[in-house]
This record gives C-alpha cells, sequence and structure tokens, in this order.
C-alpha cells in the first residue's frame, strides 16, 4: 500500500504529534505547580521571556495569579484533548451503534431514532450543550455526556445509510442462510463495511469537540478552574486583555493548531475513503 | 402545494418534537424552579406553597400539556430572575440577533462562494492549497477568541499605532449612549457592527467556501461540461453555465446548513462585544438558570433552524436545471 501524503497532511500529522507529545509529557518536567498561587504580587503579570521577582524564567509570561501561562498551557493540553478525542469518540460509538440499530431493524426503532436525530439536529449544538450545561452541574463528567449526547446524529445517518445499502447484499444473506445469528451477522458481516464513514465523521469531530469544549469552558461551564484548559485559561486572560494579551493569546493559539490540524488530516480520511467507496 | 403542505407538516412535527425533548430535558434535571427561587434556608411549607403557586406540584403530564397550551397562544412564561415575561425580553432582544444574524448570513455565503469558485476553478494549484489551508485555519479558530482578538486590536492595537480615537472602531456594545438624533444614530451602530459582523462572516465564509469547493469541483467532474466544451462552448461559459449553474442547489443548501453555525457564533459573539441579542440573554439565563428563558430562546433558535430548513427543501427544486431547463 502505497502512502503518499500530501504536504499539508505531513504538517498536520507533524504539528499535531509535536503538541500531543509535549502535553502529555511536559508536565513531568515542571519544577512548579501550575496551578498553586505563590507570591501573587512578584510574579504576576510577567510579560513572556522575561524572569519574575523569584528569578524564574517564563517562556510565555506569567497569568494574573502568577503562574506561569507555558506550563498551564500544556496541563491544559491534556484535559483539552482528552475531552476533544473522548467526547468525539463516544459520540462516534453511540451514533455507530444507534445507526447500526436503525438500518438493521428498519421498523419501529428505525423512525424513533431518525426522528430523535432530526430534533436534536433542529437545535443549534451550542445551545443544546449550554442549555444542559446549565441544567446540570459543570464539570469534566457532564461536559463528556453533553457532547456524547449531542454529537452522535451525524455519524448515526452515516452508518444507518451503509447497513441499509449492506442489507440487501448477497454476503449477509449467505450469512444468513447459513444460520448465523441476527447480533452475529450485524457485528461481523454489516458493521465492519460500514464503519469506514463513522471513523471519518469521528475524526472530524475531535476538532468540533475541541472547539465547543474550549466555549463551555470560555463561559465557565465546561472545565472549572484551578483545572486549567485552554476554554478557561481564554477566559482568564479576558479581563487582562489590554494589559497582559499574552495570557489568551496562547491557548487560543493551542486550540487554532490542533483543530486545524485534526480538520486537515479528517479531510485527507474523507478524500480518501470517499474515493475509495467511489470505485466499488 | 401537496408537497408544500407535507413539508410544513413535517416541520410542525418536528418542533413539537423539539418542545417536547426540551421540556423532558428542563424536568430531567435535579432541582426546580421553587429550589431556585428561594434561600436555601426556606422551610418545606414555604417550598410547597410556591410550588403550588407556579403549578409544579401538578403532575407532569398535566405540566406538559399546560406548558405546550400557553407556547401554543405566544405565552413563553416569565423569568425567575427578573420576573418580567419573557417575551418582553425576546421582543428587545430578536431585532438586534437578526440583524447580525442575517447580515453575517448574507455575507458569509457571498464571501464564502466567491472563495470556493475561486479555488475550485484553479484546484490543485498552489493557490488552492494555501486558500484550503487559510480556510480551515479560520474554520477551526474559536469565535470568542477572534472577538476577543478584534477588541484587543481596536483598543490596544489602535492605540499602539496612533490611531487617533474619532477613526477607531467601536469595541462593544450595539450604539453609544450619547449618539440620539435620528441623523447619526444608524452610522453609529453600523459602526458599532463592523466587528461582530466581520468575525462572524469570516467564520462561516471559511466553512461555507470549504463545501462550495468541493460542490463545484464535483460539478466539474461531471459529463455535460465535456460535453459542453466538445460542441465548441467557450471555456468561461462552460464554467458559468455548465458547472457552477450545476453546483447551484448545492451552493443553496448551504445557507440552510450555516445557519445553526451563525446562531452559535452569535451567542459567543454578542457575549463578547457586548449586545443585547438573544446570544447574550441566552448566556445571561444560563448563569442564573433561569428556565423559562433558557426554554425560549433554545425553541426560537430551533425554530429558525427549522424555518430555514423548510425555506431552502422547498425552493431548492426550483434552482435544479434539471427541472428549470427542458
Amino acid at each position: 500500500m502505497s502512502l503518499r501524503l500530501p504536504a499539508r497532511v505531513r504538517i498536520a500529522i507533524g504539528a499535531l504529534s509535536l503538541l500531543v507529545v509535549a502535553c502529555v509529557i511536559g508536565p513531568a518536567f515542571f519544577e512548579r505547580d501550575p496551578t498553586a498561587i505563590g507570591d501573587v504580587l512578584a510574579q504576576r503579570f510577567r510579560a513572556p521571556l522575561t524572569t519574575d521577582g523569584s528569578g524564574a524564567w517564563h517562556l510565555f509570561g506569567t497569568d494574573a495569579f502568577g503562574r506561569d501561562v507555558f506550563s498551564r498551557l500544556l496541563l491544559a493540553g491534556r484535559l483539552s484533548l482528552l475531552v476533544g478525542v473522548a467526547g468525539a469518540l463516544l459520540s462516534g460509538v453511540l451514533g455507530a451503534v444507534l445507526g447500526a440499530l436503525a438500518g438493521w431493524s428498519a421498523g419501529w426503532l428505525d423512525r424513533v431514532i431518525t426522528a430523535l436525530a432530526d430534533t436534536l439536529q433542529a437545535i443549534p449544538r451550542l445551545v443544546l450543550l449550554l442549555a444542559c450545561a446549565a441544567l446540570w452541574k459543570p464539570g469534566i463528567p457532564t461536559l463528556l455526556t453533553v457532547l456524547a449526547l449531542t454529537g452522535w446524529m451525524g455519524v448515526a445517518r452515516l452508518v444507518r445509510a451503509e447497513v441499509t445499502g449492506l442489507v440487501e447484499r448477497d454476503f449477509v444473506a449467505a450469512a444468513r442462510v447459513l444460520g448465523a445469528t441476527q447480533p452475529r451477522m450485524l457485528t461481523r458481516h454489516v458493521l465492519p463495511n460500514a464503519i469506514a464513514p463513522a471513523l471519518v465523521a469521528t475524526t472530524l469531530g475531535i476538532g468540533n469537540a475541541i472547539l465547543l469544549e474550549s466555549g463551555l469552558s470560555f463561559l465557565g461551564l465546561g472545565v472549572q478552574p484551578p483545572s486549567p484548559s485552554w476554554g478557561n485559561m481564554i477566559a482568564g486572560g479576558r479581563e487582562h486583555l489590554v494589559t497582559a494579551p499574552w495570557i489568551a493569546l496562547g491557548p487560543g493559539v493551542a486550540v487554532v493548531i490542533t483543530v486545524t490540524a485534526a480538520t486537515l488530516i479528517g479531510d485527507w480520511l474523507q478524500e480518501r475513503a470517499s474515493g475509495r467507496t467511489g470505485l466499488t | 402545494m401537496a408537497h408544500l403542505l407535507r413539508r410544513s407538516g413535517i416541520a410542525l412535527a418536528l418542533l413539537w418534537l423539539v418542545c417536547t425533548l426540551t421540556f423532558a430535558l428542563v424536568h430531567s434535571a435535579p432541582g426546580d424552579a421553587a429550589l431556585l427561587l428561594l434561600p436555601p434556608e426556606a422551610d418545606a411549607a414555604t417550598l410547597a406553597r410556591l410550588r403550588a403557586e407556579l403549578g409544579l406540584d401538578a403532575p407532569l403530564a398535566q405540566q406538559y400539556l399546560r406548558w405546550l397550551g400557553n407556547i401554543a397562544r405566544g405565552d413563553l412564561g416569565t423569568s425567575l430572575a427578573t420576573g418580567r415575561p419573557v417575551i418582553e425580553s425576546i421582543r428587545d432582544a430578536l431585532p438586534v440577533s437578526v440583524g447580525l444574524g442575517m447580515s453575517s448570513l448574507v455575507l458569509t455565503v457571498l464571501i464564502g462562494v466567491t472563495i470556493g469558485s475561486a479555488q475550485a476553478r484553479r484546484a490543485g494549484s498552489t493557490t488552492d492549497t494555501w486558500l484550503t489551508m487559510a480556510c480551515t485555519t479560520m474554520y477551526s479558530a474559536p469565535t470568542f477568541w477572534l472577538s476577543l482578538a478584534c477588541v484587543a486590536a481596536v483598543t490596544v492595537g489602535a492605540a499602539a499605532f496612533g490611531i487617533p480615537p474619532a477613526w477607531r472602531l467601536p469595541a462593544f456594545a450595539l450604539r453609544d449612549p450619547g449618539v440620539l438624533d435620528a441623523g447619526s444614530a444608524p452610522l453609529d451602530v453600523l459602526r458599532h457592527a463592523v466587528l461582530p459582523v466581520l468575525v462572524l462572516s469570516l467564520t462561516g465564509a471559511a466553512g461555507v467556501a470549504r463545501f462550495a469547493r468541493s460542490a463545484i469541483v464535483e460539478a466539474a467532474r461531471g459529463d455535460h461540461r465535456r460535453t459542453a466544451l466538445a460542441k465548441g462552448v467557450t471555456a468561461g461559459r462552460a464554467w458559468q453555465h455548465h458547472v457552477v449553474r450545476v453546483a447551484l442547489p448545492s451552493i443553496a443548501a448551504l445557507v440552510a446548513l450555516s445557519v445553526p453555525g451563525i446562531v452559535a457564533g452569535s451567542v459567543f459573539v454578542e457575549g463578547v462585544f457586548a449586545w443585547p441579542g438573544m446570544g447574550r440573554l441566552l448566556l445571561g439565563a444560563v448563569s442564573q438558570r433561569d428556565h423559562p428563558v433558557i426554554l425560549a430562546v433554545t425553541l426560537l433558535y430551533a425554530t429558525a433552524v427549522i424555518a430555514t430548513n423548510l425555506f431552502t427543501d422547498l425552493a431548492l427544486p426550483l434552482l435544479d436545471p434539471r427541472r428549470t431547463r427542458p
């Protein structure tokens, strides 16, 4: 199999791997806890590339509480990436399961699932997320649940369409004739053939989930301080936009790089997947 | 006509499902309005009295039917936080959001389709790759962060470059408090609208450009273009009439597809730029857990999405060249 990646995909994979590695292993090398507040007056609002009152050097400066922005950025990256990937995966799995059930049953269950998907898609996802986040206790479990519950419809639609088409195919009929049980036919013969578009849609969903997480955390409804996330770091820099713009700059750039890279990779996967299905 | 009725029926059914879902959502959450309204030290008797007053002691089915009936009559309840009828707050906020949303929607589609078709024309070129990168980056930037960057640019940035205050763009609110006379007020609102509309339409346009590009590239692959070229139609005319024209229905569908994105973007934009619209109303209600307002705004947004979907569903066939040409 030849794997000739376009330049933009190679750049995206490189940038994303660098960011992920930095966020995962970076925090292990911190000398100070990035969430601890020390001597606030001597350390706060240091510009990037300067030394604070205690002699510590700060690559990206310090925030309003004198905490190092760079190390917070890496620690926040762990949470933001985790929530983004887990949120997209959960909604992908939920979508695949519901889509497969709908396509396979093709009866009242299909109509119920399709109606539910239509209903959820009529409400802009952010509005739905805001309403849910306001009703339940904010935090990471709520965030993940709500991301999964509001993001499954696209994948479900794709999987349903694939399954509906596959049910008619000869190899599924052959399995039925050979006496395969319903669950076995679904999991061994239908789902493996229907999963490619779901995987692509899930990859594309990662960027979206990271954006939504940062948005909710920015509004104070996502990851709660003192745990840093890119969104709540931007919220923390909002009041000091005029005097210390670097506090909000770094996390914003991190979100843009991550989501851009994830989207470029997802787009490329989609191109490849649609090229392949176009041939068969 | 039958098609129109059937489509409208489906839209209404969808709206009812949205109502039911949001009602279920609010009532599955812990705590109720009475608990939110009263101080934590209130005794059980007061709580029970307030629940009876608000109708919260009735069975859920009865509450649901009463709530649906109220909505059908246009009564969206009263705000828990202010005691003001929700419909009044919405009446104040709606024009702001509709103005912001509509102008951004028009710009989004115009800019996005222009960029997308320019890319499709040069598909595979360096310009195309760079524009794809630029659009993906723009599409990936959080709206709230871009808004903050704009605020910083017109305040600190403009001051750093020594731009006189009279020339600077205002960063916040819908209008200056001092400007009241009819002559300069519209211009003042326009000046205030530049940044919010810019942020909303640029992020939206980036997404539209991505879709428009692939729709037009897809149309350019069709055999009809080769046929047109073979019978001697000029390249420019073939592009206009046999490619862009064919892609038009899918491009028009983008109008409906961009509405949820613009709604989501406008929530952040109104929040950061302090615009008194629906988005800000929702954010305020969310922070105060003001259920009736959250419900009403969610319903209104869903209505906007369903209505634009219905409109494009009905209008799209009219744009399809296979139906308009013999």
